[in-house]
């Protein structure tokens, strides 16, 4: 009962922060937009026959080039959900922070994290049960018969299901990376500029294949195998190395958390 | 009482500017992160044997310390509404144009001191690791007006950036707000649309890198500074009516 009212009492701070909202609404709206231009330029091309120039033949590849901009969502999500707390009032009410109040309500620090990080779940899935399926269908309605080729259900089911867990443990490592930064500026900068196509740990794999291993390059075939950078890991074992990546952050971030002075 | 004129607002912003850690850092991050990335690109190339020169090595890293000088232009505006010191600020200085002329200008000017050491540092480090590695140099690569061209380019992000905080205010919207239009929604478009040329950071990028399907240089200049003075214009109209 007790963890249940913590757990509660996260979901409803941050469903109160307006940064959380504007993560949500950039996964949800980014991903519809670019969708929608991507399909009707898809489209234009498949009906006039230029399929080379289209780079998509099925409305669900279309939709899921898009999905990169959710990563963009999740990592706000994650980040702000930490940062929020260190963050201080304006002088006027105070200057004081929330993580005081965070504390003295709920003594018990590693409680805390562990019903953060489930709210953080809860509302990155959340996004992605709209996010992702509005996309799709937005791209089906568009391209409709014009679509060249089409993706198996069971493979779509499998995608869609990859691209929800690769936001979430983005976000549980976003949350994780603020424990120990406390600021939200780096975890930002570091993790909107890795998720984008300019990824550092991209270039690392070309010096060494270790890169592979780092949680963004290890998870990123859960979107399916539209990648255009070769080797690395399946989607598999690469959704375990992430999810190894995610839970070590959070149990460190767990230890400091609870040693360091608030 | 006396007018305060532009060039003590302007040194009063850059004193704000270089007192402030979290810019020290931003700047001195974004030139090491540079040079570091500038030496691993080199290395890389050295190791499959490919010849090229240390402006191609920067020119390819350009894309990577851009997030850098977007942190940094964020900063002028976001550090005065994090707490109360905009009260301040305006207590000393009254008259808002006058004040977002001086913090654009200041802003303009660390945005470049950034920009261009970042670039220096690049080359350098690509040089030397080229040297260090005896890689094949290659001399028909691009010139230093691509260089100068990356160069304008990182200070338009900057400048851009500084735009956008005028709007949005706050560090985190301004940040992610660029940072997404720069490094996901427009690679994206431009996989998708031709149109994607006509976005900021598109336009500004054939200053160095005009690759097919890009604006010709004078539309390019004119689309980019276009959009900086759109939104720049915007945000101190905002600054100017609204409530601090």
């Amino acid at each position: 009962m007790r963890a249940w009212s913590v757990f509660a009492a996260e979901l409803q701070k941050l469903s109160a922060l307006p940064a959380v909202w504007t993560g949500a609404a950039v996964a949800v709206l980014g991903a519809g937009a670019l969708t929608l231009l991507n399909a009707v330029g898809v489209r234009d091309a498949l009906l006039a026959g230029r399929p080379e120039d289209s780079g998509y033949g099925s409305a669900f590849d279309t939709a899921f080039a898009s999905m990169p901009i959710g990563t963009v969502g999740a990592v706000v999500i994650g980040v702000v959900a930490m940062s929020s707390e260190f963050t201080a009032n304006s002088p006027d009410a105070g200057g004081g922070r929330q993580i005081g109040t965070t504390l003295v309500a709920v003594p018990r620090r590693v409680g805390v994290l562990v019903a953060k990080a489930a709210a953080v779940v809860l509302l990155v899935l959340a996004t992605a049960a709209v996010a992702i399926p509005a996309s799709v269908t937005l791209a089906e309605a568009i391209i409709g018969d014009a679509a060249t080729s089409t993706v198996p259900a069971d493979e779509a089911v499998r995608r869609c299901l990859g691209a929800a867990l690769y936001w979430t443990l983005t976000a549980l490592l976003a949350l994780a990376v603020t424990v120990f930064t406390r600021s939200g500026v780096v975890p930002l900068l570091v993790l909107v500029v890795n998720s984008s196509l300019v990824s550092v740990s991209l270039l690392l794999t070309m010096l060494t294949p270790v890169a592979h291993w780092l949680p963004d390059m290890a998870g990123r075939r859960l979107f399916g195998d539209v990648d255009t950078v070769a080797g690395g890991l399946a989607a598999g074992p690469g959704a375990l190395v992430m999810t190894g990546w995610a839970l070590a952050l959070l149990v460190v971030a767990g230890a400091v958390f609870s040693r360091r002075d608030a | 009482m006396r007018a305060v004129g532009l060039p003590p607002v302007v040194a009063a912003e850059l004193d704000k500017l270089r007192t402030l850690p979290v810019t020290v850092l931003a700047v001195v991050g974004t030139v090491v992160v540079g040079a570091l990335i500038a030496a691993a690109q080199a290395g890389a190339a050295a190791d499959q044997d490919l010849p090229t020169s240390a402006v191609d090595v920067t020119l390819r890293t350009v894309p990577f310390v851009v997030a850098g000088l977007v942190l940094v232009g964020v900063l002028a505006v976001s550090q005065e509404h994090a707490g109360r010191q905009v009260a301040t600020t305006l207590a000393a200085v009254p008259r808002r144009g006058l004040l977002v002329a001086g913090k654009s200008i200041a802003a303009a000017a660390v945005v470049a001191l950034a920009a261009i050491s970042t670039l220096g540092a690049c080359v350098a480090a690509a040089a030397v690791t080229q040297r260090l590695l005896d890689a094949p140099a290659s001399t028909d690569g691009a010139g230093a007006g691509a260089l100068l061209g990356a160069a304008a380019y990182l200070v338009l992000i900057g400048v851009f950036s500084h735009a956008v905080a005028l709007l949005v205010r706050h560090l985190v919207p301004a940040l992610v707000g660029v940072l997404a239009l720069v490094l996901v929604v427009s690679p994206l478009l431009a996989g998708a649309t031709e149109h994607a040329r006509w976005l900021p950071d598109r336009a500004a990028a054939a200053w160095f890198d005009a690759g097919p399907g890009a604006l010709d240089g004078p539309t390019a200049t004119l689309v980019a500074l276009t959009w900086v003075v759109a939104v720049g214009g915007l945000g101190s109209w905002r600054f100017l009516v609204r409530d601090a």
